[in-house]
């Protein structure tokens, strides 16, 4: 008669097929019977997941405008006098076989010259008379695949014979590159503290859908469910929350964030330089990252929430 | 079999709920548990479930130490026992055949055996024809009827009641009593707490009486009162 008192040690795939059906189906069932908590719960996601778009895309946006700064540094590497045309060509080689070099460009010293009077403009006559002996020395224009990585750069640069001098904006590099370090670890910081205080918010609102169905959890308790078996439908009807709740949020935000960046590309706001972030790049990280949260925050709250009442 | 060997029960706010109580129930008894309010029969029933933990002293049941069991183990403990409230405690969004069937959905049973136990249950409390009733529509007595189907489908071997008869009237309760009745000559342990009179006095079963916390009468064939009490 005692078919099931007594639990098996090992688990039967029938049975753990069949328990996550009965999951779903509770999970899905309690969302549509409890629709004025679940539109609450769905709504206190989306609240908190606004907050961390929103966020992420102005961290998106101002590290991407960064990276955009980091790329276009270059390294000036001045040589000596009078080198030949072979010795130069062998050096460009040279230079670039050091690692994280991305382009090297050869300067000559009349070029350089030109340059300057380009970039003087109506103040070139300062540099009248300096055709006949150009004090300018020849060049290579140096960009690197990985700005931080400039400072082994310019040593090895320096040791390669008949350079004269390295020189790159050390200081205004250092310092961008650690704005934008700091700016990445802060913004990590904040959206894991945004994340927790979701996770807080939105298990708060599932407690009063457990609460309510305290008498459902009592007797499945006294009828013997094990925890997992009591916890199963709330994860799952969790884990809906979280994920149209992200669904709703990416949707909107996605949308906004179109919108505002066709109107700053093709407005007159495109005069000024500002570039966001385009949006294609933007929309599959921002979909990852709220379907993830959306998702986490779904099941880490279900699970805190029915914490309390399992303990019957 | 349920063994209570010198079982102490003290609550927080200092109430001796349980006083170094010993009491051995055999497989198949029928036994009611009787006293006052708050003299120890709930508590009784709360540490056979493990609902609460012994202070001291041992209770055994089918020879399992209960206070030894792990809290993933309680599980497998309660699906040895069938447990009927005073209120029922039934879902009022599923219907009678609902209530039943999620007592074995809920320890994993197949659809199979779902579709084939629930309607034999149905049918031995005499409810066949309301299963996609709510319990809203039905009365008190039909309500507890599907309360005892929930808590036999499992087919526990031990039958728990705390005060099954509380909210019923005295015809509805003997129909109750009627079943219990089958359901032990079926070979299932039953116990139940009560203070109905009438029904104890009329069922002629082993009594125990519990007073603040002590048993004070163990009878084979007792009525509500002890013999040697003038009422």
């Amino acid at each position: 008669m005692e078919i099931l008192s007594e639990m098996k040690g090992e688990v039967d795939i029938s049975v753990k097929i069949r328990t996550t059906k009965f999951f779903i189906k509770e999970g899905f069932g309690n969302l549509h019977k409890n629709k004025t908590m679940s539109t609450a719960s769905i709504s206190s996601v989306i609240a908190a997941l606004l907050v961390i778009a929103i966020f992420f895309i102005i961290v998106m946006n101002v590290d991407y405008a960064a990276s955009k700064l980091e790329s276009q540094i270059e390294m000036m590497v001045y040589l000596k006098d009078d080198l030949s045309e072979t010795i130069v060509s062998s050096m460009s080689k040279e230079i670039k076989t050091v690692s994280a070099v991305k382009d090297v460009q050869f300067v000559s010293k009349a070029q350089a010259l030109k340059d300057l009077n380009d970039k003087w403009g109506d103040n070139a006559y300062l540099l009248e008379g300096l055709e006949g002996e150009n004090p300018l020395p020849d060049s290579f224009k140096v960009t690197l695949t990985d700005p931080s990585k400039a400072d082994t750069v310019a040593l090895a640069l320096a040791s390669i014979s008949n350079i004269e001098r390295v020189v790159y904006g050390k200081e205004e590099l250092d310092k961008l590159l650690k704005a934008t370090y700091i700016l990445r670890i802060s913004s990590l910081i904040i959206i894991t503290i945004l994340v927790f205080i979701s996770v807080f918010i939105i298990s708060n609102t599932i407690k009063l859908t457990v609460y309510a169905r305290r008498r459902e959890i009592n007797i499945m308790k006294y009828v013997g469910a094990t925890d997992w078996f009591v916890r199963g439908p709330f994860i799952v009807e969790g884990m809906l929350l979280g994920l149209l709740g992200s669904l709703i949020t990416t949707l909107v935000v996605g949308a906004g964030y179109y919108y505002c960046s066709n109107l700053i590309q093709n407005q007159m706001l495109g005069l000024l330089s500002v570039t966001l972030m385009p949006f294609k790049a933007l929309i599959s990280s921002l979909t990852l990252l709220l379907g993830t949260i959306g998702l986490l925050i779904g099941v880490v709250g279900s699970f805190l929430s029915v914490r309390k009442f399992i303990k019957v | 079999m349920i063994q209570l060997k010198n079982v102490n029960k003290k609550f927080a706010n200092g109430h001796v709920a349980l006083n170094d109580v010993s009491l051995d129930i055999e497989n198949g008894e029928f036994v009611f548990l009787v006293g006052t309010s708050g003299a120890g029969k709930s508590t009784i029933i709360k540490l056979m479930m493990k609902e609460l933990e012994l202070d001291s002293g041992k209770l055994l049941i089918d020879d399992k130490d209960v206070a030894k069991l792990k809290r993933s183990q309680i599980p497998i403990l309660r699906r040895k026992m069938g447990v009927v409230f005073q209120d029922f405690r039934l879902l009022q969004d599923k219907t009678v055949y609902e209530n039943v069937a999620f007592a074995m959905e809920v320890v994993e049973a197949s659809q199979k055996e779902i579709r084939r136990h629930v309607p034999m249950m149905l049918s031995m409390v005499g409810l066949s024809k309301k299963s996609k009733q709510y319990p809203n529509q039905l009365s008190g007595g039909e309500q507890q009827r599907v309360s005892i189907a929930r808590a036999m489908v499992n087919s526990p071997s031990i039958l728990v009641a705390d005060e099954p008869t509380g909210n019923l009237d005295p015809e509805m309760s003997w129909e109750i009593m009627k079943l219990f009745n089958e359901i032990n000559q079926k070979g299932t342990t039953v116990l139940m707490a009560t203070h109905d009179l009438t029904i104890v006095d009329r069922m002629k079963k082993r009594v125990v009486e519990i007073s603040d916390g002590n048993i004070i009468r163990d009878e084979r064939r007792g009525g509500y009162f002890s013999e040697n009490q003038n009422h």
